[in-house]
């Protein structure tokens, strides 16, 4: 089996829970620490000023926004002054658009988070059952180009292959596969979904293929052959030493993949700002990006508590995720 | 029959490269789509059902999205897009260097507090984030200003900060030794001594800053209201609005929008493959060991 010439085996393991021990341990023991080399506050005051503003500030401010009734055209509501306590929360209860904007989120997630991992894994499996190192190496670099192009490029790429009259894949359906009438893709909203996640998963299971691909090198080859000498097949090998040895993996993926549910940017430009035909692509992400800069009064405060709302599921979900996969011995 | 050939024929050889061949093909259609569509000219485009080869290529529609400034401001766009990847690039990876020689080299009260803090708040959800950032730009009169996008940028620094120290970490650590027994400050063994040695770590930071701040869509949209002033990456998402004051004469929207395509992902594809040794290595580095 090929490996990755630059890399050692590496030993992959999530750490967020000792990050957090490490946190709780350095406060604690911060009294009794020299001031040593004071060289080292000259080194790191420039990220963390820069941080401190531009990713920390932002994370308290965003917070006190969602207990806040801040409208970005009312000047009154500006600074601390609008705070509001719940009612953005309770506003939301009964927020139809909210709601259904959320199902359409947990939709799109539900579809692409397996897709993506089936299809990444299988690539991953594939490319390394290659034996000519550079032929390898060409698939893999064929099979990220898509996760490196920015994002608003590829949708607006994918807008024109499914153009209804000059778009490639209609020419394809119609001329070369023989459908009489193919979908409008973007233009229904039977179609308007599986349009996004054709072109989403298009764009990132390459990532995905190239984790599990590290991951595959990184088992050790003896196993495989141990298994091949006791008479494992393919799917035997594969069930018992390749999916058990890529467990880290999953869990990174899919610990990641709860941030899939805020997806906003692919929507917005493949259906130009909006959320498709008959709303069938509203994302809660574009909802909320549209009550803050688009609409009315540019809501910033009950947007802001819609996106907490949609932050700590996230955080739920992927903390769910971490903890069944990690406790579980495969 | 050879063994190479029965070797190829075998059922699983062919079932693996007959997969690879249409993962690549899938992979590589949309680009050579695009490539093939701003090649056309309006006929083409118009009269003729889409073929994957232009019959009659022609450079028009490059010429005029990379010339006409009224209508189109692609090259604006696209000398934005160099800036302000230029500086967050450059700001990110020389803070980054830095600050990751002093955790894993310095000793000083509450280093690792202050190292273990950049981590975890990434796992912080930013609620509201969009919204505070808007409201902080326009506090610090940064909206509209590409100095306020590569600051913004080069900001998310913890996963950079990471990287440099693991990197120095890897580094032996004997030269310093000796450099401060010669009598070098810090500074000096820092910038002498560790750097040069550090080059592989900062190459990585630097690549990926790249193509974050190249792609980057959500915030230069909220944050930037004037066409001129727009990167390249939301300038493509208008193009299709400015082009169609465009489609009287011989090159259709559509060939335009296409040779903007190409032009905005020409850049990261150069990238991306002269690098890409340099990329493993960073996922490896990086996000799999954080």
């Amino acid at each position: 089996m090929a490996s990755f010439p630059e890399t050692e085996r590496a030993t992959i393991q999530p750490t967020q829970r000792s990050a957090l021990f490490e946190f709780i341990h350095q406060v604690r023991t911060l009294r009794s620490q020299k001031w040593g080399n004071l060289w080292g506050y000259v080194f790191v005051a420039p990220t963390l000023i820069l941080y401190a503003i531009f990713q920390a500030w932002p994370i308290v401010r965003g917070f006190y926004m969602a207990f806040s009734d801040y409208r970005w055209i009312i000047p009154e509501t500006h600074g601390w002054a609008s705070f509001n306590g719940l009612a953005n929360f309770r506003e939301m209860t009964q927020d139809e658009t909210f709601w259904r904007s959320l199902g359409i989120a947990a939709r799109y997630t539900f579809f692409y988070v397996p897709a993506t991992l089936v299809l990444a894994l299988f690539v991953a499996v594939m490319i390394s059952k290659v034996k000519r190192p550079a032929l390898a190496g060409f698939y893999r670099v064929v099979s990220y180009l898509p996760v490196i192009l920015p994002v608003s490029v590829a949708m607006v790429v994918w807008k024109n292959i499914y153009h209804n009259e000059f778009g490639y894949l209609n020419y394809f359906l119609k001329s070369v596969i023989g459908i009489e009438k193919p979908p409008n893709w973007l233009g229904s909203s039977q179609w308007a979904m599986v349009a996004v996640l054709i072109a989403t998963v298009w764009m990132s299971f390459g990532h995905q293929a190239l984790l599990f691909l590290i991951g595959i090198y990184s088992i050790n080859v003896e196993q495989y052959e141990a298994a091949a000498i006791d008479g494992a097949g393919g799917w035997a090998q594969f069930w018992y030493i390749t999916l058990p040895g890529l467990k880290p993996i999953f869990v990174i993926v899919l610990v990641l993949s709860a941030g899939v549910l805020g997806t906003t940017v692919e929507m917005m430009v493949l259906f130009n700002s909006g959320g498709g035909p008959a709303e069938s692509v509203l994302t809660t992400g574009l909802y909320i990006f549209r009550t803050a800069f688009e609409v009315g009064d540019m809501r910033m405060g009950y947007a802001a508590a819609m996106s907490l709302v949609l932050g700590v599921l996230g955080m739920l979900i992927s903390g769910l995720i971490f903890k069944l996969l990690r406790t579980e011995k495969a | 029959m050879p063994s190479a050939i029965k070797k190829l024929l075998r059922p699983s050889t062919l079932l693996v490269n007959f997969s690879l061949l249409l993962i690549v093909l899938i992979c590589l259609l949309p680009f050579i789509w695009s490539v093939s569509s701003s090649l056309k000219g309006r006929e083409e485009l118009f009269q003729t059902l889409p073929s994957l080869l232009p019959k009659d290529p022609i450079l028009g529609n490059y010429q005029w999205i990379l010339t006409r400034r009224d209508m189109s401001m692609i090259p604006l766009n696209m000398l934005n897009s160099f800036k302000v990847t230029l500086w967050a690039v450059v700001i990110q990876t020389v803070l980054a260097t830095m600050a990751g020689y002093a955790f894993a080299r310095l000793e000083f009260k509450g280093r690792d507090l202050m190292f273990y803090s950049l981590i975890l708040l990434i796992f912080i959800p930013r609620a509201g984030g969009l919204m505070a950032v808007y409201e902080l730009m326009d506090y610090l009169n940064l909206r509209n200003s590409h100095l306020g996008l590569a600051l913004l940028f080069s900001s998310a620094m913890s996963v950079a900060v990471f990287i440099m120290k693991q990197n120095f970490l890897g580094i032996p650590r004997e030269l310093e030794e000796s450099a401060i027994i010669e009598g070098a400050n810090t500074w000096q063994v820092f910038l002498n001594v560790a750097v040069p040695l550090a080059k592989g770590g900062m190459v990585v930071v630097a690549l990926f800053e790249f193509l974050y701040v190249w792609g980057e869509y959500l915030m230069t949209l909220t944050l930037i209201d004037f066409p001129e002033l727009l990167t390249l990456s939301v300038a493509v998402s208008k193009i299709s609005g400015w082009a169609t004051l465009f489609t009287s004469s011989a090159y259709s929207t559509y060939g335009a929008e296409a040779a903007a395509h190409v032009v905005a992902m020409t850049p990261v594809i150069l990238i991306f493959i002269i690098m890409q040794k340099w990329f493993i290595r960073g996922l490896t580095d990086g996000i799999l060991k954080m």
